[in-house]
């Protein structure tokens, strides 16, 4: 890291997770008042700070579509879409089963590719909609998980982090999805945000 | 501002931050005029969504600025504020004026 150059993690952070209108110009004042920090008091303390305003600015950014608008229509997108994409799910899961007996390996590592899959897709349809529906879709998925772990519906044994992949993997590549597509874009488009 | 609408705490910093920055500022600034003056440590992010909030109420515009290399090639956003956002301070300030008259005697028993 150089002096004048911020934690490239933290840099990461935001470049995925802060919305398009306000990439850039949050990204450049962080910048900018980085590399005035770094030289006035020292380049750790100016990390530590960056840290502190990736940290507490993300949450933020991606919770506002939900404080400015109306969330009774994000709740209303997010639920159909993940009626959607439990569907979605359901009929690739009867598929996958006629092909690989239920309780095999095979069918174990399918039925995960098959959640990641109906996540992402779910994430990005809610996105492209509505921003602040992926945050309660991301929800849905935890609270199914967590439900389905907790009634012990699945009745192949598998490890404890198997099934916590599931309960923190969903609602992140539900979060996760519209962010690196939206990246991608803007890269395919030869943009910069 | 609609009538017995108050600005939020921290709508009513930023407008004055505006305020005290000649009327326009760009986010970092207006962070920095905030934490200077009242030691608060404010998230860049909360200025943003504050600010984008006030924008949606007519209380300030923004306008896109030229990309500089010192920004690591980014544009900054300016904040300005509006006729509309002078008018709310008023407002807000005159209630919590009128709700405050009279009350310094109290206030030191609480």
């Amino acid at each position: 890291m150089s002096r004048s150059s911020p934690p490239a993690l933290a840099c990461w952070l935001l470049e995925y997770f802060l919305p398009v209108p306000h990439r850039g110009p949050i990204m450049g004042d962080l910048i900018e008042e980085y590399a005035l920090r770094a030289e006035s008091t020292s380049p750790s303390a100016a990390s530590r700070w960056f840290w502190n305003q990736a940290f507490r600015s993300v949450p933020l950014m991606i919770s506002s579509p939900l404080r400015a608008g109306n969330w009774h229509t994000s709740i209303a997108i997010a639920l159909t879409v993940y009626i959607g994409v439990a569907s979605f799910k359901l009929a690739v899961g009867a598929m996958v089963s006629r092909l690989v007996a239920p309780g095999q390996t095979g069918h174990i590592v399918f039925n995960a590719v098959e959640f990641l899959m109906a996540t992402a897709i779910g994430g990005w349809i809610a996105a492209r909609i509505r921003r602040g529906a992926t945050i309660f879709l991301a929800l849905f998925v935890m609270f199914t998980v967590a439900i389905l772990i907790e009634l012990k519906i699945c009745t192949i044994p598998t490890p404890w982090w198997y099934q916590f992949g599931f309960l923190s993997l969903g609602p992140m590549v539900v979060l996760v999805t519209p962010a690196i597509i939206e990246r991608l874009t803007l890269k395919a488009e030869g943009r910069t945000s | 501002m609609k009538r017995g609408e108050l600005l939020g705490s921290l709508e009513h910093i930023i407008l004055l931050a505006l305020l005290r920055l000649d009327g326009s500022a760009h986010g970092m600034m207006v962070r920095r005029e905030i934490e200077e003056r009242t030691g608060r440590n404010v998230s860049i992010g909360a200025v943003y969504a504050t600010l984008e909030r006030l924008e949606t109420k007519g209380f300030v515009s923004s306008s896109i600025g030229e990309p500089t290399p010192e920004r690591g090639g980014r544009a900054k956003r300016l904040f300005r504020l509006q006729a509309a956002g002078r008018r709310a301070l008023q407002v807000s300030e005159q209630t919590i004026r009128s709700m405050t008259a009279g009350l310094s005697d109290r206030r030191v028993a609480i």
